[in-house]
């Protein structure tokens, strides 16, 4: 047994992540029996990449940032005040854990025409595709599984998360929530197509679907080498993520949150954030592929902590100005989004594809 | 249905480039206008049509008050003389009465913000009317609205605006009563006794009213009561 927690111990140490601001505390740490095997499996590199940063930790930060900052935001624009009145001196700014504690200990309501096991199983079932991504998303020495993959791999999970979503909608048996999943997988051909082959043009203009290959290339941000790929990424991520004008699937004043419509409680909190969790992700490869990714001005005190702190900031930074998309136009019908998707859309992917391939070919 | 949208392309970008930058202006800066209520209190003119304050001092009895009222809402009751009492649950706020005042006994202020605990409550009798009702006051700042060409914006204060505001007395020509015919004139005396401010004698040997124009509040109540029509109010230059 004390034989095996060694083991265990040396392996969790032999790499662990390196951050001289705080490493007198960490030698400190180390000393105490129990608290060691923490301390190094939090400071062991793939639980540190997955679970703490760019990882789950501060996926839910961002998650309590993003849900009051766009809504805040939308207020301003559009005249209002916005959440204020939970922590008052912060301007209301912990609104969204206030509404996740109340969806906590709401009755979660199953209605009699759902098909009760899917309807509940499918909203857990559902973070699996969006939170896998995130083992392959590396920043600098932090990376939860090292692959020269990682972008199809990432690209690949990202796929998977409409299916989910339609499946939520087959299982609640509700007109609303069948309207909102036959939307949803009518986006879901329209974008995913110019969007697969925005990210084939970045692979190929970097000859690389590794994350550091990527990154070494971009002497300038990626955004720069390939503007229209960059253009269609962008609106291939409004439109995964529903955001407004793409905001067909869940479409409020119409079909009431689409295929979450039947869902209350917990449940409702769950599915309620697939879609900020899903423009995380896309975020971070948004970030790697066309902002430069981790690479920025480096402070020797944070060591290794520099990759993840400059690749989460970015991303912040990137959804933050995305966010502002919301209050500006007006929701396109389906049918207009489908021939855009199908139309220029596509047309601009594949010269996206061509300026990709032509560069790649050049540098 | 097809809606055919025609629009010339640079002028779709250009409005597009504008909501663009509408939108950060508004994000940075925003125009928005609302009031925090409780925490800050909007800045009203001094004649708000608010809660409504008596002075038995200055009231003559005259009922005009309750006369006016289209709601009918005042009741007078006898105290020491007639005193008007507000029913708030008819009250409209037109404050025609406190217009209508000849003395400026009735007085507006700028409290709109009162809640009584049952009906009962709200038919205020006129002890009740002397003073202002209790306001607890959370607001720290005065909000004021300035308007001018180029919009309007709003301006916050770090003061606490007086919610009652002396009585700003409606700027009519003073009116006094005169009898127009003098002839007709039955001398039933009735104006005589119901003059609150002892302003009309009897002349014995010309058989005549005698109207002290000093005296006189112009509040009406002898010509209201001349059973002749013969008494009419006038203004005084």
């Amino acid at each position: 047994m004390i034989a095996m927690f060694d083991l265990v111990m040396q392996i969790l140490k032999s790499n662990q992540i390196e951050i001289p601001l705080i490493q007198p505390v960490v030698d400190s740490l180390i000393e105490i029996p129990v608290l060691n095997a923490l301390v190094a499996l939090i400071l062991w590199r793939p639980f540190f990449a997955v679970v703490v940063m760019p990882g789950l930790l501060v996926l839910m930060i961002y998650l309590l940032y993003i849900i009051w900052f766009e809504r805040k935001l939308t207020a301003r624009i559009q005249w209002r005040v916005g959440p204020l009145e939970i922590a008052r001196p912060l301007r209301g700014a912990i609104q969204a854990l206030a509404d996740g504690l109340r969806y906590f200990f709401q009755e979660a309501i199953v209605h009699k025409e759902a098909h009760r096991p899917y309807f509940i199983q499918l909203p857990i079932l559902a973070f699996i595709p969006v939170l896998l991504p995130i083992a392959f998303i590396p920043a600098g020495n932090v990376v939860g599984i090292k692959t020269p993959y990682a972008i199809q791999l990432i690209v690949a999970f990202i796929s998977l998360i409409p299916i989910t979503i339609v499946a939520i909608g087959w299982a609640s048996n509700s007109r609303f929530a069948f309207v909102g999943s036959v939307r949803e997988a009518l986006m879901y051909v329209a974008y995913e197509i110019p969007f697969i082959i925005a990210v084939i043009s970045m692979i190929f203009l970097y000859g690389s679907g590794d994350p550091y290959v990527v990154i070494e290339k971009q002497w300038i941000p990626g955004a720069f080498l390939n503007p229209l790929a960059f253009l269609v990424f962008l609106i291939a991520m409004l439109m995964a993520t529903s955001r407004l004008p793409f905001e067909i699937p869940e479409a409020d004043q119409e079909i009431a949150f689409g295929p979450f419509v039947e869902y209350s409680g917990i449940l409702f909190g769950l599915v309620m954030v697939l879609a900020y969790e899903k423009l995380y992700v896309m975020a971070l490869l948004f970030t790697i592929l066309f902002l430069g990714g981790w690479s920025g001005p480096q402070i020797a005190l944070l060591g290794d902590l520099n990759a993840p702190i400059w690749l989460v900031i970015k991303t912040l930074v990137a959804i933050s100005i995305i966010a502002i998309v919301r209050s500006m136009y007006a929701r396109y019908r389906i049918d207009q989004a489908l021939r855009m998707g199908f139309s220029w859309f596509l047309a601009l992917s594949v010269l996206a594809l061509v300026i990709g391939a032509f560069i790649g070919m050049v540098i | 249905m097809k809606v055919e949208f025609k629009a010339n392309k640079a002028e779709m970008l250009r409005s597009h480039i504008e909501v663009i930058r509408e939108a950060f202006k508004q994000a940075v800066a925003p125009d928005r206008v609302t009031v925090e209520y409780p925490r800050e209190r909007k800045k009203y003119p001094p004649n708000f049509r608010g809660i409504i304050l008596f002075d038995p001092e200055k009231c003559i009895s005259c009922f005009r008050c309750a006369q006016i009222c289209p709601a009918n809402a005042i009741q007078m009751t006898f105290y020491e003389k007639a005193w008007p009492g507000i029913d708030y649950t008819k009250c409209i706020f037109c404050h025609f009465c406190v217009e209508s005042c000849p003395t400026g006994a009735l007085k507006s202020t700028k409290i709109h913000d009162v809640a009584f605990a049952t009906m009962e409550e709200m038919k205020l009798r006129a002890v009740q009317l002397m003073k202002p009702p209790e306001v607890f006051r959370e607001d720290k700042v005065t909000v004021e609205y300035l308007i001018d060409d180029k919009g309007w914006k709003l301006v916050r204060k770090p003061e606490i605006d007086e919610l009652v505001v002396e009585a700003v007395l409606p700027a009519g020509r003073r009116k006094i009563s005169v009898c127009v015919d003098p002839e007709s004139c039955l001398g039933c005396r009735i104006c005589v006794e119901l003059c609150p401010s002892d302003a009309i004698a009897v002349d014995r040997k010309a058989n005549k009213l005698k109207i002290d124009a000093k005296k006189c509040s112009g509040c009406g109540i002898c010509v209201r009561n001349c059973p002749m029509r013969v008494l009419e109010l006038r203004e005084v230059s």
